[in-house]
């Protein structure tokens, strides 16, 4: 059984991997088995920093043979090292899912001696727990990059789901600051990996007839997805969402995950201060709208740029394409739907379908819970228009609705500094909004403020 | 405004529907479970005898109009709600007006509160599948304490069902009823107080968890408010890790 220290070890190796789904897969129990995996996922507790605990994340070994500068396990490191056997990794996977506190195991390691060497543990660990344990709850695999094509393949007909991490957003700085990773030994067994789900794919096709249900793939049924740190290196926004795109159309990843730098390691070639957790926000909804919502990364944001501060990356499209602008909410199609500012995926199906029945003025909008401090400055309700009059005041509303959410959910604008804020630039004021029905307290810098009491929206 | 005939549906389903089929053309019906209720002045109050025959009849109507509807009654009685089967009672009449579904129909009100009581209790139930914390007893059955906000714990027989190979206790400690899986069958019955006695493997797990759960979190990058919003503080009282 493993010990309370070296679990700490372990896991504390392994936090930083930011994937902590256990979506995508409809793996069923087996007659003798313990466990399946749930389409949508299940998250099963969140721990201090917000995030959701699904899987066991842990590792193999700590004990690196790598030398990656951002890493805290890397080779120079001084940490305490420590391994766990295969069966102490399935006893606790075991343990721990009938007592319903995960879905299953997320299971990467260090480099241990070699990447072979490390792949073949991973791929005894995983073998054991589903043939011999019985397990078939979700298993996501961490690859090892350098590692042998036929260990990786045999690997995956384990797993639910592999991931390689990218890490680093180019070429350049791989070398500088991960020297031992290229951007082909990551890229290459991602490539292995979809031409085997494209197989099997094709080979249930010659035999029944039929396409694959979702999630319910012979080989990796939930895929692929990768991670990038953002912050580590000089890479703009724009260069990470083409990046993260061509990922998406090459190798049909599901998620491109995004790790605001945090500086646990010091060296020289890296930055001391975090990235923020406001720029990884940022890239994580322009990723949604690259993925439902049918936006280009050419559409969001320029090559050398990097995405706006003050508005979401939606906001900022819009606030270009204002020509486009309004559009009236009882005629428009989904697809120009989902491109008004503060309508989602769910707030257009809603719209579409109630409008069915009759036609929608601003109050029905209001009722049916759609958010409008947005919204409204972008559609017409049966003709009329709610928003504000000339574009400046758009402007100002808008920055202000995202302080709003950003104060009153995310907490972006305070504690980090990384932030928009620094402490000295904000006021507490009080203010009515739009309606003049609510009040709010506001956090903002006072020119903004000022704007807001001048009724400038 | 005229007196309500108020009709108490004894909390049943075939109570409801029964309710649901005598009430039907009194304008100012009101259908109830709430023993407490106040009744206003001339308010008549009709206790409703489950009727199979009209029980049957208005499934078979509501049915015929939308296939869904009737399963999306059924989830919304179990609200905690106290109007809850006024609120179902309502959405049956708008659907029998309609002549068709009207689940899109979300700029009624009527409408939109039935779907939000439905949309409430699946949601309570997709989070009891991750927040249920069993417990391994001495005899080997895992035990998992909770107070639901609605009555929803037998519709989670058949996840963990497939799931666990072993006999488990899911008790609902508010409503004072269990979900009872032997490894063949699963029964929802009255029980009173349970009296756990851990196995020794249980501390043990259960620690090294508490241990999992502080270490797999990232100081640097604290947010309660987050992790409250996820995780609904309601919940904390039977999650281990946070006892």
């Amino acid at each position: 059984m493993i010990d309370q220290t070296r679990l700490k070890i372990l896991v504390d190796g392994a936090k930083y991997d930011v994937s902590c789904s256990s979506s995508g897969s409809a793996r069923r129990n087996s007659a003798d088995g313990v466990g399946n995996a749930a389409f949508g996922g299940i998250c099963h507790s969140f721990t201090q920093d917000g995030r959701c605990i699904s899987l066991l994340k842990i590792l193999l070994s700590n004990d690196c043979a790598f030398d990656c500068k951002y890493c805290p396990n890397r080779r120079s490191a001084d940490v305490p090292r420590a391994h766990a056997a295969p069966e102490e990794i399935c006893e606790l996977v075991m343990e721990f899912y009938r007592r319903n506190y995960i879905e299953g195991l997320f299971l990467s390691s260090a480099v241990y001696q070699n990447p072979d060497y490390t792949m073949e543990l991973l791929l005894r660990t995983v073998r054991l727990l589903r043939e011999e344990y019985r397990f078939n709850g979700y298993i996501h695999l961490k690859g090892i990059p350098h590692a042998d094509e036929a260990l990786t393949r045999a690997a995956a007909r384990y797993a639910d789901r592999m991931s390689y991490n990218l890490e680093l957003p180019s070429e350049q700085s791989l070398k500088l600051l991960a020297p031992q990773k290229t951007k082909a030994s990551v890229l290459t067994p991602m490539g292995v990996l979809q031409t085997g789900r494209e197989e099997a794919a094709a080979l249930w096709k010659a035999r029944t007839g039929k396409t694959e249900r979702k999630g319910r793939g012979k080989f990796l049924p939930a895929g692929q997805t990768t991670q990038m740190i953002v912050g580590a290196s000089p890479e703009t926004d724009g260069k990470i969402l083409r990046l993260s795109e061509s990922l998406y159309r090459k190798f049909s990843l599901k998620r491109v995950y995004f790790s605001s730098y945090v500086p646990v390691v010091k060296d020289p070639l890296l930055p001391t201060v975090s990235a923020g957790l406001l720029r990884e926000h940022r890239l994580y909804q322009a990723d949604w709208l690259m993925r439902f919502y049918g936006f280009d990364s050419a559409e969001i944001v320029g090559e050398g740029e990097n995405l706006a501060v003050e508005y979401d990356p939606k906001c900022a499209w819009a606030l270009k394409n204002m020509h486009l602008f309004p559009v009236e909410i009882n005629r428009a199609d989904v697809e120009t739907l989902l491109r008004v500012p503060g309508i989602g995926a769910k707030g257009a199906y809603k719209i579409v379908s109630a409008r069915r029945f009759a036609k929608l003025t601003f109050e029905d909008l209001q009722k049916m819970r759609i958010v409008l401090k947005r919204a409204r400055h972008f559609i017409t309700c049966d003709g009329k228009f709610y928003g504000a009059d000339n574009e400046e005041r758009v402007r100002t509303a808008l920055a202000v609705a995202e302080r709003l959410d950003g104060a009153k959910q995310l907490s972006f604008f305070d504690g980090d500094e990384g932030g928009l804020l620094r402490k000295s630039e904000r006021q507490s004021i009080s203010l009515s909004v739009l309606d003049g029905t609510k009040n709010f307290l506001l956090h903002s810098t006072p020119s903004i403020a000022k704007s807001a009491l001048d009724g400038q929206f | 405004m005229n007196a309500r005939t108020v009709y108490f549906t004894g909390g049943t389903e075939e109570g409801f529907f029964t309710a649901v089929f005598d009430g039907y053309n009194q304008p100012n019906a009101y259908l109830t479970s709430e023993k407490n209720l106040q009744l206003g002045l001339g308010e008549n109050l009709i206790r409703v005898q489950p009727d199979m025959e009209k029980v049957a009849r208005v499934e078979r109507k509501i049915k015929g109009l939308d296939a869904r509807a009737i399963g999306d009654v059924r989830l919304a009685l179990r609200h905690r709600d106290e109007d809850r089967e006024q609120v179902a009672f309502l959405y049956v009449r708008q659907l029998v007006k309609t002549g068709k579904s009207v689940r899109g129909m979300l700029s009624v009100e009527g409408v939109r509160r039935m779907m939000d009581l439905r949309g409430q209790v699946l949601n309570e139930v997709h989070r009891l599948k991750g927040f249920l914390r069993f417990s391994e007893t001495n005899e080997g059955v895992l035990y998992a304490p909770c107070s639901p906000d609605h009555d929803d714990v037998d519709l989670l027989a058949s996840h963990f069902v497939a799931r666990l190979n072993a006999p488990f206790v899911i008790h609902d400690v508010w409503r004072r009823k269990a979900l009872l899986y032997d490894g063949r069958e699963c029964i929802v019955a009255a029980v009173g107080d349970a009296e756990i006695v851990e196995s020794e493997r249980e501390k043990y797990f259960s620690s090294l968890w508490k241990k999992y759960y502080q270490s797999v979190n990232i100081a640097e990058r604290k947010n309660l408010t987050q992790q409250k919003n996820y995780m609904p503080v309601r919940y904390w009282q039977f999650l281990n890790e946070l006892s």
